[in-house]
């Protein structure tokens, strides 16, 4: 694949492309990812969910999965019936990639289109932070559904999520929402303690008129979920951080519904 | 993204790109000044430069006559990429540039 023609695939089994996306590193992008996807399917729908993390991907860490013999195994691996691709399957976690950006592209491209998805209602890919070669290798060749961006309530979260937003707007994908993740403790008694600031996820979206898709808070419970390798949305659905991302789901869900765009007109030469 | 500039229609019209917009103005774009205008970092870098009279054509270059596509692409919703006849295809052109352009040309 040449990385300067930027292949148009088309993915015809796939209803719906979301990515989860930030522009800030650490902020929870691909556990909200594996949640989504998770609350998705235990929505009923059939999900798949790509790591466009090449660099470090996280997927099969948070799923319970590992490296796999490329050369013997089927693509997409599944889990809780999820259907998975991560650069985490071909490379072990002792080894660094170190690649230049076209390699990053190719194998993004790779990923959505040698790897045989089958038919699912949603296809989320979690993209590394930033706004570079993943970020517009799948805006040019996907026929993205929509972007979610995920952000924590500080400013210094939001520096960057304002720079992810600008992106997906340069490239008119369209945003479906902002999702503020790490927005409180709720103890026992229920009192809510903001730790990383308040109110950034909302005023983001009020300044990019975007939708706000909600809080999430935090749960110690999700980091050891994620390291033992059960989204926490399976491992403890009554967890009220569950309950928030089975209403996420919903929410993105619609919002993917109503954002269904048309394609650009072909050239008549 | 309800209410955004987008072409309803493109066509090659003699030598240039004719666009249908969706706020109703239509633009008419020489091909010859797309190609001088191609927005790859090649090319701009190359603009920037003062130019080589001893820089040696490809035989494709030299045999290519005046500039014309053999395809243009859609690249996601925001662009469209043009094959040239000179073998160059590396110019991915978003739409506010393929506007702009067009309005130059009008203007």
């Amino acid at each position: 694949m040449n990385p300067g023609q930027p292949p148009k695939l088309s993915l015809p089994g796939v209803k719906n492309i979301i990515a989860v996306a930030s522009g800030k590193g650490g902020v929870g992008k691909s556990t909200v990812a594996a949640n989504l996807a998770m609350a998705l399917h235990m929505s009923g729908k059939s999900v798949g969910l790509m790591d466009a993390d090449i660099y470090g991907p996280s997927v099969p860490i948070m799923f319970g999965l590992g490296l796999v013999d490329s050369k013997a195994t089927a693509f997409p691996l599944e889990k809780f019936g999820i259907r998975l691709m991560s650069m985490g399957f071909l490379v072990g976690t002792d080894q660094a990639i170190i690649w230049r950006g076209p390699k990053v592209a190719q194998a993004v491209q790779s990923f959505l289109g040698q790897i045989d998805w089958g038919t699912l209602d949603y296809l989320i890919i979690d993209l590394p932070p930033g706004t570079g070669d993943a970020q517009l290798t799948l805006s040019q060749s996907a026929p993205l559904t929509g972007a979610v961006v995920v952000t924590t309530p500080g400013e210094v979260s939001l520096i960057d999520a304002r720079k992810g937003v600008k992106m997906f707007r340069e490239v008119r994908v369209p945003i479906l929402g902002i999702v503020e993740n790490m927005s409180y403790f709720m103890d026992a008694t229920g009192t809510k303690t903001p730790i990383f600031g308040v109110g950034g996820g909302l005023k983001l979206a009020l300044e990019s008129n975007c939708p706000f898709l909600g809080e999430l808070p935090i749960d110690p419970r999700v980091a050891a979920c994620g390291d033992a390798g059960e989204p926490i949305v399976r491992k403890y659905p009554d967890a009220p951080i569950s309950k928030a991302y089975v209403v996420l789901a919903e929410t993105v869900a619609a919002a993917a519904t109503a954002a269904q765009s048309e394609s650009l007109p072909g050239v008549q030469l | 993204m309800a209410g955004e500039l987008r072409p309803k229609s493109l066509k090659r019209v003699g030598d240039g790109l004719q666009i249908e917009w969706s706020d109703g103005l239509t633009t008419f774009t020489a091909w010859r000044l797309l190609r001088k205008q191609c927005p790859c970092a090649t090319c701009v870098e190359e603009r920037a430069k003062p130019p080589d009279p001893f820089r040696v054509l490809t035989p494709q270059e030299a045999t290519a006559g005046a500039p014309s596509p053999v395809a243009m692409q859609p690249i996601g919703h925001y662009a469209y990429q043009i094959t040239w006849n000179d073998g160059h295809n590396t110019g991915i052109y978003p739409l506010a540039r393929l506007r702009e352009l067009g309005e130059a040309a009008k203007g």
